[in-house]
């Protein structure tokens, strides 16, 4: 690989990263949100790293005029003119770097969308284990019938808890939850779900609670449900969670669709 | 031999490294040949993909594996950037009389405070290969610039952060890499003080990059890491993406069911990925189907072991040093991982 086009894939990778970070809000489809102040500082190193790349090594090439009498920003380097020319090999990298566009060309040519059911049903054979309460409990909750929104995450500690007798906050709540549809296993349910990640995509988990008594939405679009808590029919710990469905209202996909 | 006259100083040897010259291939084998074997190699592909891929490919799972390809690179990004300066920088700036001034004199004791400078001093693993022959080449005890080679890209501050963020709520897997590493890396450094012999190490000469051209020699070593780098750590988010998608669920969850073969399986991974060690926690915490003591060790093995490092390492100290030192690295990684695990996760 020539160093130019080293400095020209060092560009686009920083400008791809700019790209899903500053110019589209792609980058949650991939990581958590508080990752843009870590991907904006890397992305303006690569793209300044590329750019004095290319024009001190065009200065180089254009011969020894245009060596000495450079000047300006790449001042404080004193470099022989022509003293890049007997190493030419050191320069060239390794061929192994061409693979580095490979995700430019994915995020600007696929941009591939936020996980969904496919993800969610591989991952169904390991059982979410529900977060953990705050440490100070979980609050009471209103029970005038007023939905409260809640992530699926909340909605799983309170369930689990009241499964496991030790706390019965759910019971009677109106609840508002946010997620995908994803098929259930038994046919006749299916499950609002949303996927919990922990650093990156790649190790998103998925937290599917199961809709009672309401039609099946199409597979992946986006839904608030308002409902009541589900008893578990059989054993206190199940591990499923369950909502008595009241309605159902098609949202657009959330501008940060992982919880 | 690899002279190096350029700027980058100590980090450009490797490129004609991968793989060495005499690596694996005794005779030459005419273009014909290979040419055959390579179709040979593409066939077999080919027909296995066909065998198992082609059944459960849809549009759903091809999107899922480049969320998860591109959600790797994209973590991992930043954290490369920043290693990779910190690395350059001392490269660059960091003058050799340094580390002998700090080393003890008696190798012995040499060897833990060279372990410890690597929790200090950030060093990808690919730069920390030529940093210990540098070291070597000025008089420090070959132990201990071996046990900095391994010590400096596992336990730096910039991995060691970088695993915290991977494993958000776990710190144990942070002071389990920490304290693992640094055991495999001491450990190393000793046995080979006790066992070494001086003409199995081909001790690498080195001229001393100047002070003239510092931010040019800073500015390639970096750009020469991230190429580097960069290229292993697209391979291993490939591999990470196919096993997270592509490899069937029951298959991993029978791998991962079993302790010792899991522990195993992802340290062989490790090797074969060889992901940069300031990328690898995230792949490793993708890794969501196997035990904490199998990602540990994968995350302990790789940083000191792996398919790139090899080939550097070869190529800097020679053959009959990497035979040695390779399998007697990997085989402490692996065990001190399955204790520390026990133990700590």
């Amino acid at each position: 690989m020539t160093r130019a086009a080293q400095n020209l894939l060092l560009i686009m990778i920083g400008a791809a990263v700019m790209w899903i970070t500053l110019a589209t809000d792609e980058y949650l489809n991939y990581v958590k949100p508080g990752f843009r102040y870590l991907l904006v500082p890397a992305a303006v190193a690569l793209i300044a790293l590329g750019l004095t790349g290319l024009r001190r090594e065009w200065r180089d090439d254009t011969g020894a005029d245009g060596g000495g009498s450079g000047g300006g920003g790449g001042g404080d380097h004193c470099h022989a003119p022509g003293d890049d020319h007997g190493h030419d090999h050191g320069g060239r990298g390794p061929r192994v770097a061409w693979l580095l566009c490979l995700p430019v060309l994915a995020i600007f040519v696929v941009a591939p969308p936020a996980l969904g059911s496919f993800t969610a049903s591989r991952a169904a054979a390991r059982q979410a284990t529900p977060p953990p309460p705050p440490d100070e409990g979980y609050d009471a909750l209103p029970r005038n019938g007023t939905p409260v929104a809640m992530t699926m995450g909340e909605f799983m500690g309170r369930s689990y808890e009241a499964q496991t007798g030790q706390n019965s906050s759910l019971t009677g709540v109106t609840v508002k939850l946010t997620g995908f549809v994803t098929p259930g296993r038994k046919g006749s349910t299916w499950q609002v779900t949303r996927l919990k990640m922990a650093c990156c995509a790649g190790d998103a988990i998925p937290f599917p609670v199961v809709v009672h008594g309401l039609r099946q939405p199409p597979t992946d679009s986006w839904v608030q449900v308002i409902g009541t808590w589900h008893p578990p029919a059989s054993g206190a710990r199940s591990g499923v969670h369950e909502l008595d469905g009241r309605s159902l209202q098609p949202i657009k996909k959330p501008k940060n669709p992982y919880e | 031999m690899y002279a190096m006259t350029d700027h980058a100083g100590l980090r450009t040897a490797d490129d004609d490294l991968l793989p060495p010259p005499d690596w694996g291939r005794p005779r030459t084998t005419a273009a014909g040949t290979r040419a055959v074997w390579a179709f040979a190699a593409v066939a077999a592909l080919l027909v296995l993909g066909r065998v198992w891929i082609a059944p459960d490919l849809d549009g759903r799972s091809l999107d899922a594996w480049t969320t998860v390809f591109v959600a790797i690179c994209v973590q991992a990004l930043p954290f490369l950037v920043f290693g990779v300066a910190l690395s350059a920088a001392i490269t660059a700036f960091v003058p050799p009389s340094f580390w002998n001034r700090v080393l003890p004199r008696r190798p012995g004791a040499a060897v833990p405070v060279a372990g410890a400078m690597g929790a200090v001093l950030p060093g990808c693993e690919c730069a920390s290969v030529p940093v210990a022959g540098g070291l070597m080449a000025r008089g420090v005890a070959p132990a201990a610039a071996l046990t900095f080679l391994l010590a400096a890209p596992a336990i730096n501050p910039i991995v060691i952060v970088a695993t915290a963020v991977a494993f958000p709520g776990s710190p144990e897997m942070v002071v389990g890499r920490f304290v693992a590493s640094l055991v495999v890396a001491v450990l190393a450094g000793w046995a080979w003080l006790l066992f070494g012999k001086g003409e199995w190490i081909k001790i690498p000469s080195r001229p001393h990059v100047d002070g003239a051209g510092r931010w040019e020699s800073f500015r390639q070593a970096m750009r020469h890491d991230i190429m580097h780098a960069g290229g292993f750590l697209v391979v291993g988010g490939i591999a990470a993406a196919t096993i997270n998608v592509v490899v069937p669920a029951e298959w991993v969850n029978g791998v991962a069911g079993i302790p010792w073969l899991s522990v195993l399986v992802l340290a062989v991974l490790a090797v074969l990925m060889s992901i940069c060690s300031e990328a690898d926690a995230f792949v490793a915490a993708s890794l969501t189907q196997f035990s904490p003591t199998a990602r540990l060790a994968f995350l302990v093995v790789g940083p000191m072991v792996d398919l790139k490092l090899i080939a550097l390492q070869t190529g800097f100290f020679g053959r009959r040093f990497a035979i040695r030192f390779i399998p007697l690295t990997f085989v402490l990684a692996v065990g001190v991982s399955a204790i520390t695990g026990e133990v700590l996760l």
